[in-house]
């Protein structure tokens, strides 16, 4: 059933894109992360122009992971203070990015832009988990646990404030300043941009994990939310009929992967995990050195 | 086939039918009638032409008419066909009268990039600026046009891709005007010589002119030429209008004209969907 998206000016397979959705959902549920980093790829892949794909994916990513919100905000797993301070570093790097993107794409530089900054964080993020989940896979017994108040040079910053639910007292410009780089990322990947936040708020600001998932699903609702109305205005390439048939697909598929999620264990996930990103960040890489089909491409002139 | 309410709408209003079908694959009247599923509504629409102004037939040389004035962009919309269709004071054919068919769309500005390889990784490289790109283009006749007129008269009056007027600023190798040929070629957008002009009768023509569904929306112009011994006899001019319906023109509009509040409903609509989504197939 090909249905006609209005600001990609694109007529497309509706069962296709709702696939994609429940596809992406169903590893999101699985993995427990947005599943933007895939979603977007996948959009560019069939054809849709990348301006509109990262667009999307951020509203995309903002419904998948609201429900996660929710429910988490409801079992008292959001440190609402810690989220803000990394929702404001994600705004203002949200509207950086954002101003970024309009930018590279004035100067035709966008599929080349948004390609080399998933290459290198993908790449980067997936050869680390990779990496970290083998290593604890060959010595699950004799792991070392890491201490709870470790002291290194990010405790000596000035701007102290208390986070109560984190049980933290620390600096406010590490997670301002990770808020910060998560949301340029999120306005040129159109990712929510949870695979990043999370590791950085558990090994960097030391915070419990029982808080990690639900104040990173904060901090990438507003991120996103904020990420879409700025493309919105400045850009004019969200469509919604898009993000709409990937979200029914999304949220059916989510539930299916949550379920089957339970039954792996913590390491093997995220060595998958890893794999998948690191798989990702390969194909992106493959495009970019293989030599292209056609040599032109036009665009329209801004 | 069946046509949606608003197709049969549209189609009621221009007071012909009018067809939906596959942009990619040449159009020919009995391939479109059979399509219908009535093998008589082609000529049909010829009859009504020729009922309609026989007065005017007898004393012109060239009658036209399009199958519709409006072609309608709803979010089901996968490409039309429009048909071309008129007669002649004298027999068409070899020997005889020629005619060619032109339709053009709204023009805009286009950038031709060409990619580079720097390093390892091929990145967009020298570009040149093209300002009056036509958004459609569509050329057909009994004959290809450079059979049928000078080369002078062909390139004055645009008749052909390589008798297209653009001038473009940035890189001046021809190999961008090139490839903004072939890449519009390949996007269905402009097509020369799809399909000859088919004949019936000896003295009636039609063509069907296929819009695919990345068409840009606008005022279109449909020039029908009477080619009569190597030289421009007689001209019809006619226009359509590419146009959003519905809910995708209401989108598009809002998008445009209310950037911020599209932004906040996309925000709105995505959040619903997320929560009411994970209410109805929650499994545990």
């Amino acid at each position: 059933m090909q249905v006609y998206l209005p600001i990609a000016g694109m007529s497309v397979d509706a069962v296709l894109l709702v696939g994609i959705g429940f596809l992406v959902g169903w590893l999101s549920g699985l993995f427990g992360v947005g599943g933007g980093f895939l979603l977007t790829p996948a959009l560019i892949l069939i054809g849709i122009p990348a301006p509109v794909a990262v667009a999307s994916g951020a509203n995309q990513t903002l419904g998948a992971s609201v429900s996660g919100l929710m429910a988490q905000w409801r079992r008292g797993n959001v440190d609402p203070k810690m989220g803000g301070v990394l929702t404001a570093g994600g705004f203002v790097g949200s509207l950086a990015g954002v101003q970024l993107f309009a930018l590279l794409r004035r100067v035709g530089q966008v599929d080349l832009a948004v390609s080399i900054f998933y290459v290198v964080v993908l790449g980067t993020v997936g050869g680390l988990m990779v990496m970290e989940s083998v290593r604890a896979i060959l010595r699950r017994r004799g792991a070392v646990r890491r201490r709870l108040h470790e002291h290194f040079w990010m405790h000596g910053l000035p701007l102290k404030m208390r986070f109560r639910k984190s049980r933290l007292y620390i600096s406010v410009i590490p997670p301002a300043l990770a808020g910060f780089a998560i949301g340029v990322l999120s306005a040129i990947m159109g990712v929510g941009g949870g695979f990043m936040l999370v590791p950085v708020m558990i090994y960097l600001l030391g915070m419990p994990t029982a808080v990690v998932i639900g104040t990173s699903l904060f901090q990438v609702v507003f991120v996103t939310a904020n990420v879409t109305l700025l493309q919105a205005v400045q850009v004019g390439s969200v469509d919604i009929v898009l993000t709409l048939l990937l979200l029914l697909g999304g949220v059916i598929g989510a539930q299916f992967g949550a379920r089957m999620g339970t039954k792996l264990r913590g390491e093997e996930t995220r060595a998958l995990l890893g794999a998948l990103v690191l798989s990702v960040a390969l194909s992106l890489l493959w495009g970019l050195v293989r030599r292209p089909d056609s040599l032109f491409a036009i665009g329209p002139a801004l | 086939m069946a046509l949606s309410p608003l197709k049969r709408r549209a189609t009621a209003l221009a007071g012909l039918p009018c067809a939906r079908s596959s942009p990619r694959r040449a159009f020919t009247l009995s391939g479109l009638s059979a399509r219908l599923g009535q093998p008589h509504t082609a000529i049909a629409l010829l009859l009504a032409l020729l009922l309609a102004a026989p007065a005017q037939a007898q004393d012109q040389p060239l009658v036209a008419a399009l199958s519709t004035q409006e072609v309608r962009i709803s979010t089901a919309f996968t490409g039309e066909a429009i048909m071309v269709f008129g007669s002649t004071d004298q027999p068409i054919g070899p020997g005889g009268d020629e005619i060619l068919v032109v339709a053009r769309g709204p023009t805009r500005p286009l950038v031709v990039r060409r990619k580079i390889k720097a390093l390892l990784f091929w990145i967009n490289g020298p570009s040149a600026r093209f300002n009056q790109v036509p958004g459609f283009y569509a050329i057909a006749g009994t004959r290809p046009a450079w059979q049928l007129l000078p080369e002078a008269a062909r390139q004055e009056n645009g008749l052909g891709l390589d008798a297209l007027p653009l001038t473009s600023t940035g890189s001046r190798s021809p190999a961008f005007r090139a490839a903004l040929l072939e890449l519009e070629k390949s996007s269905g957008l402009w097509l020369e010589d799809a399909a000859p002009v088919e004949i019936r009768g000896g003295r009636l023509f039609n063509i069907a002119v296929p819009l695919p569904a990345t068409v840009p929306t606008g005022d279109y112009r449909v020039e029908v030429l009477l080619v009569r011994s190597r030289q421009i006899a007689a001209r019809a001019e006619m226009s359509f209008r590419v146009e959003r319906v519905g809910t995708a023109d209401r989108i598009a509009d809002v998008a445009e004209d209310h950037a911020f509040f599209y932004g906040l409903v996309c925000i709105m609509l995505a959040a619903l969907a997320g929560w009411l989504g994970s209410v109805l197939f929650r499994r545990d």
